[in-house]
């Protein structure tokens, strides 16, 4: 078995990367930073906000192929007031959190790379199921994934090729620990080992959508219900505390 | 008594489809300022007369949006009332197989342009108590056969969410969903929906049903088959 994870190099990438090697699959680790080659780890070094890179990479991936799970987990963040978070910004995390994982299936499908019963996974956020005022553009990334992962899973399920969303809520990750507001408390997040676990459990049992955890799923019932309300409390929980703009 | 100066919208994807007839219709009351992929002399003829008309492929979002913005204040300086995000492409794929071009322009003229242009109108809406309004897809909750453009409107749909909250004093944040139209956005997709055709909202109609809807600031609206329905009831004719 094989499987390829984006961001492998820290947060969830890292714990899905260790869980794969437990349960001794070959692993493509794809980071900006390395990952480290070891046993049954290729890591591959690939900034996923370039688009030369992505377009190297995809090449690359082609003598790896084909892949039994394909994570597309790489993510970055801008929060901030709208208005105060640069163009160059905005461009960066649209690349890496949206057009990325896009242009990468769609250059891994027409490759060979994912095959009946692939699982391709997509890394969304707990953000989909509420406004996210603070993480605005963030938020619009997440759920731009959210759909292309509905919309595909439909499309390829003649295929057997299975298509799963994560929602997370807040990961004990150091990108959590950037992007929370003041006074956040770290305790209260999930571990990434525990929410890598859960991932790969989900995707064996052919899971449409996950949302980790008991308050993950608290918040999607909440957002379905009250969207208004949830809004508003991100609000005053994010926008209305932020101090600095973090990109 | 002085004049009343006449708001001023700026429509995005103008020269075509929905946002041409949506220009149409808002030319009495609005002083216009259009934009679109033509140059000025394929469409001037097209376009509400007393129009100002600004060359922008938004296929290079962050250099366009700036382009743009620069053009505008030579134009107008100093106000805006109404920034209507309408430009938008889409490509029909069989299976999910799109090519990989096609994701990178889809993502770039539908969402990341949109953005961007947001982002360099904020200022001046703010200033003028102005409004933005999105238009968005009814496959903004996922489409099997245009996967990349019900993202790139979902991802609209987020950040029309998320905007309406950080600007809830500030500047106004609406977004519309109209459903399939008889634009020519099918037949350059690759789609010929047969017989459903029919079903279908003209493009005067939809803009019709877009312009009614601005006016009554609902935050987010579906143009779907109920309204297509209403106006046959009503015989309401574009």
């Amino acid at each position: 078995m094989k499987a390829l994870v984006t961001g492998a190099a820290s947060g969830i990438g890292k714990a899905l990367v260790e869980r794969f090697l437990d349960l001794d699959m070959q692993v493509v680790g794809v980071d900006r930073e390395a990952v480290g080659n070891k046993g049954n780890l290729v890591s591959i070094r690939a900034d996923l906000a370039s688009r030369q890179d992505v377009d190297r990479l995809v090449v690359e991936l082609k003598d790896h192929g084909p892949f039994d799970y394909v994570v597309h987990n790489a993510g970055i963040s801008a929060t901030g007031k709208f208005e105060h978070i640069p163009d160059e910004a905005y461009r960066r995390l649209l690349t890496v959190n949206t057009e990325t994982p896009l242009v990468m299936t769609s250059a891994l499908l027409a490759a060979g790379c994912i095959v009946m019963d692939t699982r391709i996974i997509f890394i969304s956020s707990l953000s989909h199921s509420t406004g996210y005022p603070g993480a605005a553009v963030y938020g619009a990334s997440k759920d731009a994934v959210a759909v292309y992962a509905k919309s595909l899973r439909k499309s390829l399920f003649k295929d057997r090729i299975h298509v799963m969303a994560v929602f997370p809520g807040p990961v004990r990750t150091d990108h959590a620990e950037r992007h929370a507001p003041p006074g956040a408390k770290a305790e209260r997040r999930m571990e990434p080992g525990e929410i890598a676990e859960r991932i790969v459990t989900a995707a064996r049992q052919r899971k449409k959508v996950l949302y980790p955890g008991k308050a993950a799923n608290f918040v999607r019932i909440i957002g379905a219900v009250m969207p208004e309300t949830t809004t508003r409390f991100m609000r005053l929980a994010i926008y209305e505390k932020l101090q600095r703009s973090v990109y | 008594m002085t004049e009343r100066r006449r708001p001023i919208a700026l429509i995005t994807g103008a020269t075509s489809g929905i946002g041409l007839e949506m220009a149409k219709r808002m030319a009495v009351d609005h002083q216009l300022v259009l934009t679109g992929r033509r140059q000025t002399h394929e469409c001037a003829a097209d376009l509400p007369p007393d129009a100002h008309y600004i060359k922008a492929d938004l296929s290079d979002p962050v250099r366009s949006a700036r382009h743009l913005a620069a053009k505008f204040f030579s134009l107008e300086p100093g106000r805006l009332d109404l920034l209507i995000i309408n430009a938008g492409i889409g490509f029909h794929t069989s299976a999910g197989r799109e090519d990989v071009a096609m994701v990178r322009q889809t993502l770039d003229v539908n969402l990341i342009s949109s953005i961007m242009l947001v982002r360099q109108f904020a200022p001046l809406l703010e200033a003028s108590h102005g409004k933005v309004v999105f238009i968005g897809s009814v496959a903004h909750r996922g489409a099997a056969n245009m996967p990349t453009y019900a993202a790139s409107k979902a991802g609209l749909a987020g950040l029309a969410r998320s905007l309406k909250s950080e600007w809830k004093d500030r500047i106004g944040v609406q977004i519309i969903h109209p459903g399939p139209t008889r634009t020519t956005m099918h037949a350059k997709a690759g789609y010929d929906p047969g017989i459903l055709r029919k079903l279908f909202f003209s493009p005067e109609a939809m803009a019709d049903e877009i312009v009614r809807r601005i006016k009554d600031d609902r935050t987010h609206t579906r143009i779907s088959i109920k309204a297509r329905l209403g106006r046959l009831i009503l015989r309401r004719r574009p």
